[in-house]
């Protein structure tokens, strides 16, 4: 079955957070909850001018998620098209699965105390509606949903324009989710 | 599943049960995104981008998302209230919309019966789209004083491009500089009025290079070919060496400067007491680096200078919006297909005529306070916050008796907020239209519930310069809101003015649109309208300036008995003018960064928008922090010698080390104190308004550069044990 992809290249992000209150509007996350999260990386470096961009942290939808693997309730899953899901009502609020992510992209909700995590919109990718953070929302157009070759190729396309200086940085701004 | 596309409106009117859709358009800033609001059992539901909008091409910000958070906002203000209690004492009483109206009445008949129509100043804060309205009421009624932002925020751009090339060039986004020089603005975040980031974003992916003129390091900065970390303040001396650079090496463009503009050889003699090696020495910024950006910047065309509201919020405003408008004109890029283009908009009702300036009898236009002093702002019925402050507090040279803000917080946005205080406290009468009750509006005796975009009809973007109008559908009513259109067209029937009003204010809109020959009900069946874009009008026409051509030496500033070239001046405040202060506040301060999510002093209680930004955060480079034992995240004191405020320290290595950067505009809703800690954060309780310090021609307060010391909050507990 076709794998859902989202993609996020950084080295477009202008950190506005649009996709932040997007997903709050579509997710309905309390506060302190966020399923994706712009993170600022720098300022860094030494002489010349300092490196600073940022990263939108969300959860990765792995191949082998180890959050599926430890939680004791079986409430992370993940499907055939890809899309690693949290169920909240099955969550137990163990928190195994908060520590075990190393991308740091499982939000903890202190009230409900249950793990919350991006599902990818999965109640409108069901429907044939794209997820709220991608679904052309971000001013800088940097979050896609789609095909894995065809957004990659879109990105790459892009890059070659781009007059970005931070060549170093471009392979490892992507933040590939399948 | 079928493939997916962007803004699928069918699927999601499907999914989600939704009543109806609504095409808008957005107003959590000045306007100018066009938006689809989904409908469900009456209520606004989801908010998206409209993806047909010529602006933003279906993207949002996230104000523009939080919109149904604001309109249904439990503590907003849904019908009007007076005070019942002393003022700042927090109690309200429910009235209804006709005993506030006849109140007001009766109040502004009575202070033009005893004082005269000047003595009553209405006022809007930042542009929100009410600025026709507010003009016309005060105008018909005689009342030259109109307290605005626009002393030092766009309305320095209009009377500066006005006395420059006619109008206020505006970026071709359409057409895709190769070349943008973003100046003092960060477009990616913030909406500097016309220009929005989306194409900016676009232009950028299409291979545009990228000039930033910051003293922070914003990501624009960083993605930059050419980062210029000025001193702050030195905007018109960094400008004038590259137009020194651009002179010098022949780099403009030679008909342009041959045959379309006025007082080159003046001009040239000006930019000459500027040379990169001076300029270094004013501005920090290395002589090889200025040269670079002025080479990049002429020789890559088309190009355009993204210039935004930081530069006009000094005392080099106007000459600072001069030379920016030079950079472009002497480059060939005014009114070029990618560069900058001095739009037509529609034929309609224009904001100038709708708002009657030529109704104002001429000897009341002649009592505009501060208008001897400040006459470019003058010509433009724009007057400085401080003439007020002082007219009320010194009766000088008058009293001014009554307020009526429109949209307006100035306790918190107006320089030297207790100043702004002590007047809102002693002026007779105040009447306030908002969402909430801010600290402003605890001070008043009247408020008025006012509409969010979502609960209006009209004309967006009127009073724009890019040449669109698009129309603003009202999709929902909560409790008794009314849009500013609606209440003052009501009151000005109470106030003997229902000769030029309407029964509703659906007859305002068909006026405005009356030479289009359409009515504003059929404009609403419309996506847009524009002007006839046309380029390098002035070939055929000249510029619509006294001399027929763009003028470098002003002949309006000079008949007006101002230097008719542009300069540096130091900020009032600062290393180079102010030696022995900076001894005893031995950091420059700057203020007014812009915030994803806020808007000056709005949206702080909406949790979606809060959550990015829970405190008030200062920058302060790492090596300033260990000097004064600073921590990240620790509450610290910057303090000036109008007084001090805490905010939260934030550790930033893009900020030179002699520079702190705070934060704007704070003030705590959550606060249920009528104060509701509006001079907890307040930055503008550091910042000086003495007219000395203002711009000379535009009443401009400088508010972004000023001296401070900053330190740690638990110190000066420590101190006071």
């Amino acid at each position: 079955m076709k794998k859902y992809v989202l993609v996020i290249d950084d080295e477009a992000c202008w950190g506005c957070k649009t996709c932040e209150v997007a997903c709050k509007q579509e997710n309905g996350a309390p506060v302190g909850v966020k399923l994706i999260a712009v993170m600022e990386d720098g300022p860094s470096g030494n002489g010349g001018k300092p490196a600073f961009c940022y990263r939108v942290n969300v959860c990765r939808h792995c191949e082998d998620p180890p959050c599926a693997a430890v939680c004791p309730a079986g409430a992370i899953g993940k499907r055939d098209d890809g899309i690693v899901f949290l169920d909240g009502e099955a969550c137990t609020g163990c928190g195994a699965c908060v520590d075990t992510c190393a991308e740091r992209a499982i939000a903890f909700d202190e009230v409900k105390g249950t793990a919350a995590k991006c599902n990818l919109c999965r109640h409108r990718v069901d429907h044939g509606l794209i997820p709220a953070c991608a679904d052309n929302v971000c001013p800088a157009h940097c979050i896609y949903f789609g095909e894995p070759a065809e957004i990659r190729k879109a990105v790459a396309e892009k890059r070659k324009t781009r007059v970005t200086r931070h060549s170093e940085l471009s392979s490892q701004n992507e933040r590939t989710v399948t | 599943m079928p493939e997916f596309m962007y803004a699928n409106i069918e699927r999601e009117m499907e999914r989600y049960g939704y009543d109806a859709v609504v095409k808008s358009h957005c107003r959590m800033c000045h306007g100018g995104c066009g938006v689809l609001v989904y409908v469900k059992d009456g209520k606004a539901a989801r908010i998206a981008g409209d993806p047909r909008c010529p602006i933003n091409h279906g993207t949002l910000c996230s104000k523009g998302l939080a919109s149904a958070q604001l309109a249904y906002h439990p503590e907003r203000l849904t019908y009007p209230v007076k005070r019942v209690g002393p003022k700042g004492s927090g109690r309200w009483e429910r009235i209804s919309w006709d005993e506030a109206l006849d109140t007001i009445a009766a109040r502004i008949l009575g202070y033009k019966e005893s004082c005269g129509a000047e003595s009553i100043v209405f006022g809007y804060g930042t542009g929100r789209e009410n600025e026709a309205v507010i003009y016309r009421i005060a105008n018909l009624l005689g009342s030259p004083n109109v307290l605005t932002a626009g002393h030092f925020c766009y309305g320095p751009r209009i009377a500066t491009s006005i006395i420059t090339c006619g109008t206020n060039p505006i970026i071709d986004y359409d057409h895709f500089p190769k070349c943008i020089m973003m100046w003092g603005n960060n477009v990616t975040i913030s909406n500097p009025d016309e220009y929005k980031g989306e194409p900016f974003s676009v232009a950028l992916e299409a291979g545009a290079r990228l000039i930033v003129v910051d003293p922070r390091l914003t990501r624009p900065a960083a993605r930059a070919d050419i980062w210029l970390q000025l001193r702050p303040g030195t905007d018109a001396a960094l400008a004038l060496g590259m137009l020194n650079v651009i002179v010098n090496e022949a780099l403009y463009d030679r008909e342009f400067v041959e045959r379309y503009t006025y007082g080159w050889d003046e001009f040239v003699e000006r930019v000459n007491e500027y040379p990169p090696e001076r300029v270094e020495a004013i501005s920090w910024v290395p002589r090889e680096k200025i040269r670079a950006a002025a080479r990049l910047f002429a020789a890559t065309k088309p190009a355009a200078v993204q210039w935004g509201v930081a530069i006009e919020q000094q005392i080099n405003c106007a000459d600072n919006d001069r030379l920016l408008m030079f950079l472009m004109g002497l480059t060939g890029n005014i009114d070029a297909p990618g560069g900058q283009v001095l739009y037509k908009t529609p034929l309609i009702v224009n904001v100038g005529r709708f708002g009657a300036h030529h109704l104002l009898p001429p000897e009341q236009a002649a009592k505009r306070l501060g208008g001897e002093r400040f006459r470019l702002a003058n010509r433009f019925a724009i007057i400085n916050p401080k003439a007020v402050w002082d007219a009320i507090l010194e009766e000088k040279p008058y009293p001014v008796k009554m307020l009526f803000f429109i949209s307006s917080n100035p306790v918190l946005t107006r320089a030297n907020a207790r100043e702004v205080y002590r007047a809102l406290e002693k002026v007779d009468f105040m009447a306030v239209a908002d969402f909430f009750l801010t600290p402003t509006a605890e001070l008043a005796d009247i408020v008025l519930p006012a509409a969010t975009w979502l609960e209006m009809d009209y004309i967006g973007d009127y009073w724009k310069r890019h040449g669109y109008i698009l129309p603003r559908r009202k999709t929902v009513q909560v409790g008794e809101c009314r849009s500013d259109h609606e209440m003052l067209n009501d009151l000005a029937h109470r106030i003997g003015q229902g000769e030029y009003w309407w029964d509703t204010f659906e007859g305002g809109l068909d006026y405005i649109l009356s030479p289009l020959g359409i009515t504003w009900r059929e404009f609403k069946e419309m996506d847009y309208i524009r002007g006839e874009v046309k380029y390098r009008k002035y070939r055929e026409k000249g510029f619509s300036t006294p001399t027929r051509k763009f003028e470098l030496y002003s002949t309006v500033l000079e008949k007006m008995g101002y230097d008719p070239l542009p300069r540096h001046r130091e900020a009032p405040e600062s290393p180079a003018s102010a030696p022995d202060l900076y001894r005893e506040y031995p950091y420059i301060l700057i203020t007014g960064a812009r915030q994803p999510g806020f808007f000056h002093t709005e949206n702080r209680q909406l949790p979606w928008l809060r959550e990015l930004h829970p405190d008030p955060l200062v920058e302060i480079h790492p090596a300033t922090a260990a000097k004064e034992g600073i921590k990240e995240g620790e509450w610290v004191i910057i303090e000036s010698p109008r007084g001090k405020v805490r905010q939260k320290a934030r550790l930033f290595a893009g900020i030179d080390p002699r520079v702190v950067a705070a934060q704007h505009a704070w003030w705590y809703p959550e606060n249920k104190d009528p104060g509701h800690g509006w001079d907890e954060s307040n930055i503008n309780i550091l910042t000086d308004n003495a007219y000395e310090g203002c711009d000379p021609a535009m009443g401009a307060t400088n508010v972004r550069t000023l001296l401070c010391r900053i330190y740690p909050e638990k110190a000066e507990a420590g101190d006071r044990t």
